[in-house]
Formats: structure tokens, C-alpha cells, sequence
């Protein structure tokens, strides 16, 4: 995998949400490399039986970034392109945020922050009852992080040894606008996490962070703490400001695609 | 079993019989009732689990399990089970459309000294605006067993709201069906529809009314959500005189489902027993705070004084 692999993914965003006059483009570029890894490289499904019991699972937390999601499902035949061609329209399945009785994939309706973790916590202990032993990504924003159930959550994994338990953190600044001493690693350590730390944009890093996960021999749940850009990929739209949930003009989505190409 | 026997006893005693039965009964309390829950826990490894004080968590994690066909049960103090973590309820069970078993002691004001942070007069109300829920006030041991029984593996969510004091009057399993109240005692001149420990108070409230040669109705409900319209209705009907005695607050309780579902009925005067909406914060025990907000014999016929007769 080379930086810039996943621009066609991009484009498909950023089409997205124009035709849907809606979407949170910077958001699902933060977490795109991530997301297009872990469907490519590290989990185990099936796209034509979602609900298959030995499947892994993957749980968006910070759902408004559910754009880089969808492409995903899209690319893996969960989805089709007329799902795709109704995102935000009357009668169609995608939304702003993912809503799982409706979109094949989707493993939680997520939207309001806080809550994936501890769901995925619940389906671990739920997994270690039936003597079931899936793996359990949920990737969280650093704003979502100010979410005491966050904390909770990461407090129970711990103590139970959910080592199938795996939670990516896209740090890429937001929370810390407000609350800026945050040192995420040391949190996450001081919880009893197995924390490693990469740039979130890196093929290589990303590669070698999901193998160290998968070689663990540790009974810790994990956390790769994935320092990332909002927006990244698109100089223009890269960082903390009005993109945030801005639906391109034609002009500038010219611009963005050029970016892109 | 006894009517007198404790709620919370039996909600342990029924964890064991029902999990022994189906290993995907698993129960999460936040940090209350585990040591009664010992027998359950020691005959059910691993599906028991004194989580912690965190309750919104709590909460979510059940849904997790219901995610993966499990039956979870939700148990600690209402205040922090309802209203604390009614987002996690709301979107985590109702929004993904899983089923689930919430079940509170410690509502309404059975905690009463400790005052209004550990009271909660609202979770009907509350639990009433979330599609998929079943609401339950199980005010006797044979009611919980054989309403738990009834609804703990179905597709929804189901509320046990269970009172500290039971209401003393003997049913057998038969009796209880969800959804269906039960006419206790027919009646010409006035319903009193009950929930909770307030049957007591409804059948005593009648016996004092029966002195002065009016005729009442006693309907028990058991469910509040759904409500046994049928009854209720063919009982206002034919009385056009109702009281409605729950330990909820005014807004949103009961009552307000009786007024709304009789609402084609003319000429019904109407009262509510109830707790006002406002904080109770008075001190001295469960009965004192009853007393303080009308929920007695007393309460009771005064509130018919001034606005039935």
C-alpha cells in the first residue's frame, strides 16, 4: 500500500456528498487509510452473509465520519451503487450516520459519541459466553474521547482481558482544540491498554501497528493511537475549520479533484 | 409464594430458576444485590457480572450482548438505570431494535431518606417515548416470576419497575398475563385503578367508600406499557368516576395514559393520587412520604371528596 493509494475512495466522497448535499468530508479523510486497511488487509467477513457468526466485527464510533465507512462497504459488495447514488435521499439507506437495521455492514447505529466502544464491549463479553473468539475494531475520535464512556468502557476491557478487542484512536486535533492537555497515550496506557502509537496516513505503520496486534501475546485489549490530518489528502480542506460539514461549490470541488488526482 | 415475600428476593430467585434453564440468560447489576445473586452467579459461571458503578456503560454492554442473541438483565437502582443512562437505553436497545431486561429496585421514593438524588418518580414518563419498550410494575414475588417469564426473550425491551414493598394481595401465575390488568372487585359508582404497592390502598380506600354506600370498582394494573385499554375503558365507561393511585409523578404516569385512552368517554370526573411534579425532599421513611403526597387511605378519599362527589 502507497500514501495516496485510496484517492479513488476520496473522490468517491467528496461525489458523495455533493450529490447528497451533505457529508462530513474532512472527518471521513481522517480515517480513510484506516478503514480501506482493516476491510483490505486484517477483517474476517463475508459481504454476502453480514451476519455471519464468525465474522469479525468493526464498529465506526465516531459515526458522522461514515462516509470513509460506506466506500468501504461499497468496495467489498456489501453495498451497491444505486445505495450509493442515494446517500441523504428520500428512500435510501444511507444516512449521515450509519444505521445498522438498515445498512448491510454496519455493525451500530452510531452518531452520538460515546457509545461504540461500550457496545463492543458488551458484544466481547457477549462472545466470551458463547465461547466465541471474533475480533472487535472500533475506531473513536479524540473529540469522542472526552466521553466519559469512553473511559468506562476502556476500564472494563481491561480489567476483563478483552484481548479480541482492538480500538483504533483517530487523533487528529479536534478535541484537543478545547481541551489541550490531553496526552492520549498515557491514558490509555494508564487504563492497562496495549498501546502503540503511528501516523495514521502511513501505509507502513498502519501495516505493522494491525500485525503487532495480531502477534500480541499479552491478554490486554489494544490501542493504536493514530496521529492523523482532517481532510488529509486535499491541502485546501486539511485541518480544524469551516470544512468540517461544507458541501463543496463548483469551483471548489474542481479544485479538490484536482487534488485528488 | 408468599405475597409479602421481597420483590428484589424473588428478581434473585427467578434469575437462578430461568438461568439454569437457558444458558443465554446473562445478568449485569451495578454493584447492588450481588450478594443475593450469589446462587445465580455460582450456577451460572460466567454470566453474572457485578460491573461497576457506571451505569450508562452498563447499559450499553447488555445491548452489546443482546447483539450477539444473548438475554441480558439490566439491574441496579432506578435513578442511574432509567434517567442516567436513558440515551444509552434509548439509542443502544431501542434504535438498533434489540431486546433487553431492565430491572430497577430503589424507585419512586422506596429509597426515601436518601432524598431526591436516589429517588425516581419519572421513569414511566420517561420510558413511555421509547418505541419497543414494555413497562412493567410487577407489585408482587408472583408477578415479576410470571411477567419475566412472559417477556425476557421477546423482541423488546422490558421494564421491571420493582417496588420495596410488595402490595400484599395473593395471585397465582395464572392470573398475570402481560399487558392484561385484573379486575379485583366489581363495582357500580367509582373505579380506582392501582399500580405498585397502591392496590393495598385502592382495596382499603374501597372498603372505607363502601361505608358510605358508594359502590367501587378495584382494577390493578400491572403493565403500564401496554396498558389494558379494554378494561380501563369498559370501567370508566360504566362508572363515569375514576381515580388513578401510582407512586409516579403526576406527568406522564398512568394517569395520563388512563385520561388519554378513556378520552371518548363524556362526563368522567377524573382524579389522580400521585406524586406532584416537583421534588419530594421531606425525610422519615417510605410511609411518611406516601402520606406527604396524598398516597394514602386518606389522600385517597379526600382527593374523591374534593373532586368526584
Amino acid at each position: 500500500m502507497t500514501e495516496g493509494m485510496n484517492k479513488d475512495l476520496r473522490r468517491m466522497i467528496v461525489d458523495m456528498t455533493v450529490a447528497g448535499r451533505d457529508g462530513h468530508i474532512p472527518s471521513a479523510f481522517s480515517i480513510i487509510d484506516i478503514i480501506t486497511y482493516l476491510y483490505s488487509d486484517v477483517l474476517k467477513f463475508d459481504s454476502a452473509s453480514p451476519d455471519a457468526a464468525d465474522r469479525d466485527y468493526f464498529i465506526l464510533s465516531k459515526g458522522h465520519g461514515c462516509l470513509a465507512l460506506y466506500v468501504n462497504l461499497h468496495r467489498h459488495g456489501y453495498i451497491g451503487d444505486h445505495d450509493i447514488a442515494q446517500f441523504c435521499k428520500k428512500g435510501g439507506i444511507l444516512g449521515e450516520h450509519p444505521d445498522m437495521t438498515k445498512v448491510p455492514g454496519a455493525e451500530a447505529s452510531t452518531g452520538s459519541l460515546g457509545h461504540g466502544l461500550s457496545f463492543a464491549v458488551g458484544i466481547a463479553l457477549g462472545h466470551r459466553i458463547k465461547k466465541m473468539d471474533n475480533k472487535l475494531f472500533v475506531l473513536i475520535g479524540d473529540g469522542e474521547s472526552h466521553e466519559g464512556t469512553v473511559w468506562e468502557a476502556a476500564h472494563i476491557a481491561a480489567n476483563h482481558k478483552l484481548r479480541n478487542m482492538c480500538v483504533v484512536v483517530d487523533w487528529n486535533q479536534s478535541g484537543m482544540q478545547l481541551l489541550p492537555e490531553d496526552d492520549l497515550p498515557a491514558k490509555w496506557r494508564a487504563f492497562g491498554w496495549h498501546t502503540q502509537e503511528i501516523d495514521g496516513h502511513n501505509p507502513g505503520q498502519i501495516e505493522t501497528a494491525f500485525r503487532a496486534v495480531a502477534d500480541k501475546e499479552t491478554d490486554q485489549p489494544s490501542v493504536i493511537i493514530a496521529h492523523t490530518t482532517k481532510g488529509k489528502g486535499v491541502p485546501m480542506i486539511e485541518g480544524h475549520g469551516m470544512w468540517h460539514h461544507r458541501i463543496p461549490n463548483a469551483e471548489e470541488y474542481a479544485q479538490i479533484m484536482e487534488a485528488l488526482s | 409464594m408468599s405475597p409479602e415475600k421481597s420483590l428484589r428476593q424473588q428478581f434473585a430467585d427467578t434469575m437462578l430458576s430461568v438461568g439454569q434453564a437457558d444458558e443465554n440468560l446473562a445478568v449485569i447489576v451495578g454493584d447492588i444485590s450481588h450478594g443475593i445473586l450469589q446462587p445465580f452467579a455460582k450456577a451460572c459461571p460466567g454470566r453474572f457480572f457485578n460491573i461497576g458503578i457506571l451505569e450508562p456503560t452498563m447499559v450499553s454492554l447488555g445491548a452489546g450482548m443482546a447483539r450477539v442473541g444473548l438475554y441480558p438483565v439490566l439491574h441496579t437502582i432506578a435513578p442511574f438505570l432509567i434517567e442516567r443512562s436513558f440515551e444509552q437505553i434509548k439509542l443502544d436497545f431501542c434504535y438498533h431494535k434489540l431486546h433487553g431486561n431492565i430491572v430497577s429496585v430503589g424507585s419512586a421514593f422506596d429509597y426515601s431518606n436518601l432524598g431526591s438524588t436516589h429517588h425516581c418518580y419519572g421513569d414511566f414518563a420517561l420510558l413511555k417515548t421509547l418505541p419497543g419498550m414494555e413497562i412493567t410494575y410487577p407489585g408482587s414475588a408472583v408477578e415479576f416470576d410470571t411477567l419475566f417469564r412472559q417477556a425476557y426473550n421477546n423482541d423488546l425491551v422490558t421494564y421491571y419497575r420493582l417496588p420495596g414493598t410488595p402490595h400484599g394481595v395473593e395471585f397465582k401465575a395464572s392470573d398475570i398475563e402481560l399487558g392484561k390488568g385484573i379486575k379485583i372487585v366489581d363495582g357500580s359508582d367509582i373505579t380506582l385503578i392501582a399500580t405498585g404497592p397502591h392496590l393495598r390502598t385502592a382495596l382499603e380506600t374501597r372498603d372505607r367508600l363502601s361505608e358510605n354506600k358508594m359502590d367501587a370498582e378495584v382494577i390493578y394494573v400491572h403493565t403500564i406499557r401496554p396498558m389494558d385499554v379494554d378494561l380501563v375503558h369498559a370501567s370508566v365507561n360504566k362508572t363515569r368516576a375514576v381515580v388513578v393511585i401510582e407512586e409516579h409523578m403526576r406527568s406522564g404516569g398512568l394517569g395520563d395514559e388512563v385520561l388519554r385512552e378513556t378520552r371518548d368517554i363524556s362526563d368522567v370526573r377524573y382524579a389522580s393520587a400521585s406524586i406532584p411534579d416537583a421534588f419530594v425532599t421531606g425525610y422519615g421513611g417510605y410511609e411518611e412520604l406516601c402520606d406527604s403526597v396524598g398516597l394514602t387511605v386518606d389522600g385517597v378519599m379526600s382527593l374523591i371528596a374534593d373532586k368526584i362527589i
